[in-house]
């Protein structure tokens, strides 16, 4: 099996889709020649010219209402909001658009875009470079969220979201770029709503997303050297959302940790810990654990940044809290 | 370099303590040999001193248990920092995604390049954020507010289905409350007799002789029986002076005749009167007797015994008084034969001596009857319409309905009350 880097998938998923599909072309600010801020696109111009790798204005509204309007005429966009704080500027597209079309025009139209941006904390790029805005688009109904955490996830993922027939918000974290692990030689396509346990444990349920996920899984292995076994799930997409795995392991641990790295506040942490109290209220021997970042816009220092968002350390301490006596 | 305070082995086998409090506060100088903190073992309570000289910088642990030889604090010099404790926290994990980013830095050759140089800020933001997660604190709180108790959901389904009330159990989880563990782990504790809890001496125990072993046995099989209770007032005029009289006859060595004697004389009369009540209940039968056994309850030092006065019904006052001061004389010394308690037809207790005005006696199986005398006492009582005072004595006759039907006992109390209020009729 090769090894990938988590950036290296997402580009082997839009590759072999455009290899495969004419009507799969991507879009986005600087992705040409420079290969987009992150290097995800880094040689696909060579591969397939500028007709299918195609920069953009700096105009967020623009180049979503420009998937949208591409989409809804059979193509398979895939465009790049650069970051994805830059997502409020497209709101309007998304939100009012991209996600009521099918449903408004009774189903004659269709629109088959898919947004990937990326973000997050961990390198100082400011308040208004490293939010984590996942949980706003859980709440529109016609839109799908997925955030995958792992470099096979990833490209089997958006896979799956180039060819749903509904727009998909694609999150991916900046500092999981560079996170490498084995992908099978053949592409196999990740179903939504379909969550994968990371870990198997009896004590305690940590649901993580995101950056979260490798956190947690950091946590869990210290808690192990502690005596607490923990099981950890990554929901993969947030919308659709695979509550039968969730419940199930909560029944069995009957303990459960929320974590990502968005403020904690209103954040999907939020929707989960309601999903768990009502399929598992009966199941549940602690208070649900909630763990993201504290409630501020994050700041530039790395000290103050990297105090604002969770690590391993806080999902410990939260596992801890669940299992805690006296 | 900052001295890390470790959790002392104070005796053999000590393996964990609990820190009660710190008598030292973070910030604080500390001396060697002064008191730091208040360290509870399973043996005592006892203030542990400080091993260095120097700032108390950093409480690790601020309550609760611990186990031996883990570090709960550092003295140092002021100002100086603290390494951290036992060494897990965040930190290793970030390093992990950080290395690997250096690593495919040449990828990165945009935005991201300047991120590696403030390595060492960021190590520092994430380790105050580790600090802050440690500290949150789990704060101990009374377990019950408002009467309500306190109860994870999965405790509560749990005592339900194994029908445990939660009042009764102690919760270990945060702020006492009850969690799954508790309900699964709880077995129901006989209650503790309140008078253990202010021993003043010690507590007797007494091993059953065999005397109390019939009585709890046979009482317990009495118990069953399905009864009924009979009363009566006897107006005791006639026969406290018929006593009164035989007393003032006695001759020299005959014994004093009691009110006692009386009853056991009237009611030996009317048993033979009313055979359905000079029974006994035989589980196959009903087997009635044509002379009165009866049996007097006696309080004997190792417990009760009822001697019988044999064929009473056919015996005088004096003969019944003699029988009686002899076998409970013998009950008395613990001399009584197996004779001696065998063959009575009826029972009769009598409490009236203790002032008892009136109660109820548990049968005497297989007697079918038995009768429970109270203290004679003047009452006020209306005699052809006016209240005159009288000497009044409660009979309450208990029944075994198996044997014994309500106007059977009824009958045969008038005939009693009637004996003792004219006992000439007893003749």
């Amino acid at each position: 099996m090769p090894e990938l880097t988590y950036r290296e998938a997402v580009r082997d998923a839009l590759s072999r889709a455009m290899r495969e599909d004419e009507d799969v072309f991507i879009m986005g600010e600087d992705i040409a020649e420079m290969g987009g801020s992150m290097g995800v696109t880094q040689g696909m111009l060579d591969e397939f010219g500028p007709e299918r790798v195609r920069n953009t204005p700096i105009s967020e509204i623009a180049i979503v209402g420009t998937g949208i309007g591409a989409a809804m005429q059979g193509m398979r966009p895939v465009v790049e909001i650069m970051y994805q704080d830059f997502l409020t500027l497209s709101m309007e597209q998304l939100v009012n658009q991209a996600a009521k079309h099918r449903t408004m025009s009774g189903g004659q139209l269709k629109v088959p875009l898919t947004i990937r941006t990326q973000g997050g904390a961990g390198w100082s790029p400011g308040a208004q470079h490293a939010q984590q805005v996942e949980a706003w688009f859980v709440h529109v109904p016609g839109l799908k969220v997925a955030y995958p955490s792992t470099p096979e996830d990833v490209r089997g993922l958006l896979w799956t979201a180039i060819y749903d027939d509904n727009p998909v918000v694609f999150f991916e974290h900046r500092l999981l770029y560079p996170l490498k692990a084995e992908v099978p030689d053949e592409l196999e396509p990740i179903p939504f709503g379909k969550a994968r346990v990371m870990r198997e444990g009896s004590d305690v349920t940590v649901v993580a997303i995101g950056r979260m996920v490798p956190e947690s899984l950091q946590a869990a292995k210290q808690a192990e050297e502690e005596g607490i076994s923990v099981e950890v799930i990554d929901p993969r997409t947030l919308l659709p959302l695979d509550e039968e795995t969730i419940l199930t392991s909560v029944r069995k641990t009957n303990r459960c940790v929320t974590a990502h790295e968005a403020v904690t506040r209103g954040g999907f942490g939020a929707e989960l810990t309601a999903v768990i109290q009502h399929g598992a209220f009966d199941y549940l021997d602690a208070p649900i654990e909630r763990v993201g970042a504290k409630f501020a816009p994050l700041a530039f220092a790395p000290a103050l940044e990297q105090w604002a968002v969770p690590h391993a350390a806080d999902v410990l301490a939260a596992i801890k809290r669940t299992v805690a006596k006296g | 370099m900052a001295t890390e305070v470790k959790l002392p082995r104070l005796g053999q086998g000590m393996e964990s303590g609990t820190i009660v409090k710190w008598l030292k506060g973070e910030g604080e100088p500390v001396k060697k040999r002064e008191p730091l903190y208040e360290l509870d073992t399973d043996k005592v309570t006892q203030e542990v001193e400080a091993e260095a000289d120097g700032v108390l910088l950093k409480i690790v642990v601020d309550s609760g248990e611990v186990e031996v030889g883990r570090t709960i604090a550092f003295i140092g010099s002021e100002g100086e920092d603290v390494p951290e404790a036992g060494g897990n926290g965040a930190a290793p994990a970030a390093e992990k995604t950080e290395t690997a980013e250096t690593k495919d830095a040449d990828e990165d050759e945009t935005e991201g390049a300047a991120a590696p140089e403030m390595e060492d800020e960021r190590e520092r933001g994430r380790q105050a954020a580790a600090a802050t997660a440690e500290a949150e604190p789990v704060a101990a709180a009374p377990a019950r507010e408002d009467g309500r108790v306190k109860a994870s959901p999965l405790a509560r389904r749990l005592a339900r289905e194994k029908g445990i009330d939660l009042g009764q159990l102690r919760g270990s989880g945060p702020e006492g409350r009850i969690v799954a563990e508790d309900v699964e782990t709880y077995t129901p504790e006989p209650e503790a007799a309140p008078a253990a809890a202010v021993a003043r001496g010690e507590v007797e125990e007494i091993a059953l002789t065999s005397t109390r072993k019939t009585i709890a046995r046979r009482l317990t099989e009495a118990w069953q029986a399905p009864v009924f209770q009979l009363t009566v007032s006897a107006d005791m005029t006639r026969a406290l002076d018929l006593r009164e009289r035989l007393v003032a006859r006695l001759a020299e060595g005959e014994t004093k005749p009691t009110v006692s004697d009386l009853l056991t004389k009237v009611c030996a009369a009317a048993l033979v009167r009313h055979p359905a009540v000079n029974a006994h209940f035989t589980g196959e039968g009903i087997r009635r007797f044509p002379y009165a056994h009866v049996g007097i309850a006696v309080a004997a030092p190792n417990g009760l015994v009822v001697p019988v006065i044999r064929d009473a019904d056919r015996s005088t006052i004096a003969e019944i008084a003699a029988a009686r001061a002899e076998v409970v004389g013998r009950a008395r010394d613990g001399k009584l034969q197996r004779a001696d308690l065998e063959d009575g037809t009826f029972t009769i207790s009598n409490l009236g001596m203790f002032g008892v005005e009136q109660f109820i006696a548990v049968l005497n199986p297989p007697q079918a009857a038995i009768l429970a005398v109270g203290a004679t006492e003047p009452k006020p009582v209306v005699l052809d319409g006016s209240v005159e005072v009288r000497p009044m004595t409660v009979l309450t006759l208990t029944c075994d309905h198996r044997a014994i039907d309500g106007a059977d006992g009824a009958e045969f109390l008038r005939t009693v009350r009637e004996l003792l209020e004219e006992p000439a009729l007893a003749l």
